[in-house]
């Protein structure tokens, strides 16, 4: 279902240039929950970008669903994004100036595929599927970490698409409240969502269906659950 | 409510005072912009209309010889629309203790059935009682008499008291404010008892299928040949400006000063709104990606920033119209007072709502345009990737800083200025621009002053006296033998006022004015050529509208005129620069060779050998004194500090809305730099994180930033002050052709104290301009810095 095909990245500065991914070949299948790890600037959240469509390879192709994605404009690419994509933040990247329950509105109304009348009894009950329902009419900024980040995947799933991909979303949260948030992607793995998730916590891929490890750039390993176990 | 409505109603309340820093740029454009249309709308049609509403004369024809005229059967003829009979005269007026001014006296038939040039009531009596008479209202304004007053009148050479039964007002005349004179109209009957002349010698008339004065000239030539064939001898047919207020010209100078210097404030507001807009579109960058991340595409992002400035555009409308509509009248009142006329459009047409409106809403989303296309075009990655500090930014290197030892604060916010290049340049020249206007506009009113003071200069008497008609040298001298503080008296021929040139006129209405050719009395600038020596030819100076009236000859060539029916061929030897109608100035003994063997005269002019104000004024009372029992028929005494002042009114209204519009634009200028401003502390929130983290204080950062500001202000101003020479040089030449004629010329001037205001307002407005932002950066705590998304 997503598939990268010699995927390099390289970037350009003035001084130098940067491979920032080398070469990537990757599929992943539907409702598979793959961890992608690495040190910092091993090029992990370069390669999410790649997959989200948010950043374009210099070489190679990523093909979702079906969709080779570098094909598509910007804003064709943003309505197939919110259609086929969730993304969760590491900052949980809120709109700062509409409540919780409005900001799963908001991406139900960019991309119009929920019925209109349906969209705030399903906003609603994903708000109550993360446990935060009681926050709904709330601004983000009077939310715990936590709850933001709820509310972020919350909104991940505005449009009911098939993938989730989670940028480090427990590297600003405390090792509990992480544990509930890894907790709720693990759920909706099991759901039949394709979960990925970007993360430099090695200890805990034991989570996941599979592990992709990177390092400068290129994928050095990857394991799989049944493997591990 | 609909999410996108919500998201910008909540990002313009989330930065109140950004918000309001928005809206009180498009409240100060709309506003001026409105100003300037409501105005405009009222003026460009009032004064007109109520120039028209008179149904004024086109022709007034002067004969002795009336009594033989059917006005009836001539009135029937094909080419007259109307004509009636209407006495004038010109007498003094007692204003106030010996203080006289001329006195435009009309004899009119018929109170209640005006056939043309109609005087409205406005107290009192619609038709004057027997033997009093009706006051143009705006003799009220240069006198202290009114309805039931008793002022004594000169006439003749007597003094008379002719009571005020009503008070009327002629929006045909020159405001009598201006010129210093007062209208006033009585019955016919009343007119031959104080004045003792004869009656119904003066015809005005209204012609029909006329379209310019060159029309009515045709038209005229040919009635005063027919009327000479009936025996009627026309002395003189006068033109006045076709179908024009005499006045038009100031108002025009307005409206086209007005139209132009609000033309210029809303190129500043639209400036300052593109700055703001891009101020806010800065601070949505990471919304844009969350946005864009989460499904927006870009059109619908645009759409939400276009709604969020309609909002603003809305609110600001509400604001500024409202105001246009108050400020606007109330400046087309000040006019109307100003010039003499009645404001008929009592409400503004509804197009000027709508225009106003459309403008507040759509011309923020037009001016914004590209920067909103700009804004929502930034990739996701981009947006999310900005944390407000761009590593991108580049500041040159001066070495030449290194030498100046600046403190460390100075040089930093001197490579700071430099980190947005285009908006440094866009705030630079938006400043400059408001500099240089402010500063053009005193530096043309100084070229207007030193026009005066030049004025002053060439005018050396101090006193002069105006006669109604021409008599003997010693007769007009003799009364004023006995006159103390007098050092020199000269005697001249047509003198130079509006009322001399009646006296003595060339055929097409220039004034003629014959002098000692040697005279000490009158230097007036020479702008080409030379001015009247001993010559065996008729040698003539021409003054520039007379130079256009006679289609600009060129300096020795020779032109013709007729002057008291005889036809004068004078060799034009050089010409003046003056704000004076059409004049020609002669050799007084070559113009008594030719039309004055009797050697009368009309004017005397005096100097004074203590020439202080005080002592001017007493002798002009002492003139007064001496002139009250002679039986001399004076038209007018004056000073030369009130012919300056004359002159000076006529212009004030002109140089009062230069410098007030120019202020205008100043401060819509000033508002620009404090959005720029604003937004270089907007988009460095989490730099001011980054240094307070590293142990900058409070008062660092606000030096830093208020330094930057007056960099900013200092350079507006030097580049502002450079722009400001070629544009006064400009409108000197502009403004001189629009108040002096065609061919004047305004020279340019620097005015000193102008340079002084500039300087100093605009530095005062630059440091609040780089204050209030400054102020606001350093409140923000350093944790909400750092986390500023």
């Amino acid at each position: 279902m997503i598939t990268l095909e010699g995927v390099t990245k390289v970037f350009q500065t003035k001084e130098r240039s940067f491979t920032a991914l080398n070469n990537i070949h990757l599929a992943i299948n539907r409702g598979e929950y793959v961890a992608i790890i690495g040190k910092s600037g091993s090029g992990k959240s370069t390669l999410l970008n790649m997959i989200t469509g948010i950043d374009y390879p210099t070489e190679g192709k990523i093909v979702l669903n079906g969709t080779e994605i570098g094909q598509m404009n910007e804003s064709r690419l943003a309505t197939w994004r919110g259609k086929n994509i969730g993304i969760v933040f590491q900052f949980f990247q809120l709109i700062p100036t509409l409540t919780i329950l409005e900001n799963i509105l908001i991406a139900m109304e960019f991309v119009n595929c929920i019925p209109r009348v349906e969209r705030s009894e399903r906003a609603k009950k994903l708000l109550s599927e993360v446990g935060i329902l009681d926050q709904a009419n709330k601004m983000p900024a009077s939310l715990s970490g936590g709850e933001q980040q709820r509310a972020a995947i919350a909104r991940a799933q505005a449009n009911d698409p098939a993938i989730i991909v989670a940028d480090e979303p427990t590297g600003n949260l405390d090792s509990k409240t992480a544990e509930t948030i890894n907790g709720i992607l693990s759920s909706l793995a099991r759901s039949g969502k394709t979960v990925i998730v970007v993360t430099h916590e090695k200890d805990s891929s034991f989570k996941y269906d599979r592990t992709v490890t990177l390092s400068d750039g290129s994928i050095v390993s990857t394991e799989s659950k049944k493997e591990s176990v | 409510m609909n999410l996108k409505l919500i998201k910008a109603i909540r990002d313009l309340s989330s930065n109140p005072r950004r918000t309001l820093l928005v809206v009180f740029a498009m409240v100060l454009g709309i506003w001026g912009v409105g100003t300037v249309e409501v105005s405009y709308v009222i003026m460009m049609n009032d004064l007109n209309a109520n120039f028209q509403r008179t149904n004024p004369q086109q022709l007034v024809l002067t004969s002795a010889g009336f009594d033989k005229l059917d006005l009836a059967r001539f009135v029937a003829r094909p080419e007259i629309e109307a004509a009636e009979f209407r006495d004038f005269s010109l007498h003094r007026i007692e204003i106030s203790p010996d203080v006289w001014i001329p006195l435009w006296l009309f004899g009119v038939e018929n109170f209640d059935d005006f056939k043309l040039a109609r005087v409205f009531r406005e107290e009192g009596n619609k038709t004057p009682l027997k033997g009093t008479m009706l006051l143009e209202r705006d003799g009220k304004k240069v006198s202290a008499i009114r309805l039931g007053s008793n002022p004594r009148v000169r006439i003749g050479g007597r003094n008379l008291r002719i009571p005020v039964s009503g008070i009327c007002f002629d929006p045909g005349q020159a405001p009598a404010t201006q010129d210093a004179f007062v209208y006033a109209y009585t019955d016919k009957e009343t007119y031959r008892q104080v004045t003792g002349l004869p009656s119904n010698q003066r015809l005005i008339l209204r012609l029909k299928n006329v379209h310019s004065a060159q029309d009515v000239a045709r038209v005229s030539d040919r009635l005063v040949r027919e009327l000479r064939g009936q025996g009627i001898e026309v002395s003189s047919a006068d033109i006045p400006k076709f179908n024009e207020h005499p006045h038009q010209w100031q108002l025009n100078t307005l409206l086209f000063l007005i139209g132009s210097i609000g033309f210029l404030a809303f190129i500043m507001g639209a400036v300052l709104v593109s700055q703001l807009v891009r101020s806010i579109m800065a601070n949505q960058v990471r919304q844009i990606g969350i946005l864009k991340s989460i499904g927006a595409s870009r059109f619908q992002l645009f759409r939400i920033y276009v709604l969020m400035l309609l909002l603003v555009g809305a609110l600001s409308g509400v604001i500024a119209i409202p105001l246009a509509v108050k400020s606007g009248s109330a400046f087309a009142y000040f006019v109307a007072g100003k010039l003499n006329f009645d404001i008929l459009t009592k409400t503004i047409p509804f197009q000027v709502y709508i225009y106003l409106m459309l403008a507040s809403l759509l011309l923020p989303v037009l001016l914004s345009f590209s920067i909103l296309l700009k804004g929502t075009r930034i990739s996701v990655k981009a947006a999310l990737s900005d944390y407000g500090i761009s590593q991108k930014a580049v500041a040159r290197e001066y070495p030449f800083l290194k030498k100046l030892r600046l403190p460390d604060p100075m040089i930093l916010a001197i490579r700071n200025s430099q980190r947005n290049i285009p908006r440094l340049m866009v705030t630079i020249f938006a400043m400059a621009f408001g500099v240089a206007i402010f500063s053009t506009g005193f530096n043309v009113r100084q070229s207007l002053w030193n026009l005066l003071s030049g004025y002053k200069n060439e005018m050396r008497y101090d006193v002069q006296m105006v006669l109604n008609n021409p008599i003997s040298r010693e007769e007009a001298l003799r009364p004023f033998k006995s006159l103390t503080n007098v050092k020199a008296v000269e005697t001249w021929l047509g003198g130079r006022g509006e009322i001399q040139s009646k006296v003595i006129s060339t055929d097409k209405g220039a004034g003629i004015v014959a002098l000692p050719r040697n005279t000490e009395f009158l230097k007036l600038k020479i702008r080409d050529g030379r001015w009247l020596r001993p010559s065996k030819e008729i040698e003539i100076v021409l003054n520039q509208q007379a130079l256009a009236l006679y289609k600009n000859p060129a300096i020795g060539s020779t032109i013709n005129f007729t002057v008291r029916n005889k036809q004068i061929n004078g060799r034009v030897v050089g010409v003046t620069q003056q704000f004076e109608r059409p004049k020609i100035y002669i050799d007084i003994q070559q113009f008594d060779a030719l039309l004055n063997p009797d050697h009368s005269v009309n004017t005397i002019s005096f100097v004074a050998a203590d020439n202080g104000y005080k002592e001017v004024i007493a002798l002009k009372k002492s003139i007064e004194k001496v002139i009250s029992p002679s039986g001399l028929e004076v038209a007018y005494v004056m000073s030369q500090a009130e012919r300056v002042k004359i002159i000076y009114d006529h212009l004030d209204i002109i140089l009062s809305t230069i410098i007030l519009l120019s202020f205008l634009v100043l401060v819509v200028s000033a508002v620009g730099m404090a959005s720029a401003t604003g937004i270089n502390i907007w988009e460095r929130t989490r730099e001011i994180g980054v240094m307070r983290a590293i142990g900058a204080t409070p008062k660092k950062i606000y030096v830093l930033f208020l330094n930057e500001g007056m960099i900013t202000c200092v350079i507006s101003i030097l580049v502002g002050l450079l722009i400001s020479y070629p544009l006064t040089k400009l409108a000197a030449v502009f403004f001189g052709r629009l108040m002096l004629g065609n061919d004047a010329r305004l020279e340019y001037a620097f005015s000193p104290s102008g340079f002084f205001i500039t300087l100093a307002v605009t530095l005062l407005f630059g440091w609040m301009a780089s204050r209030i932002p400054a102020k606001s950066a350093i409140k923000v705590s350093t944790h909400s810095a750092l986390s500023y998304e």
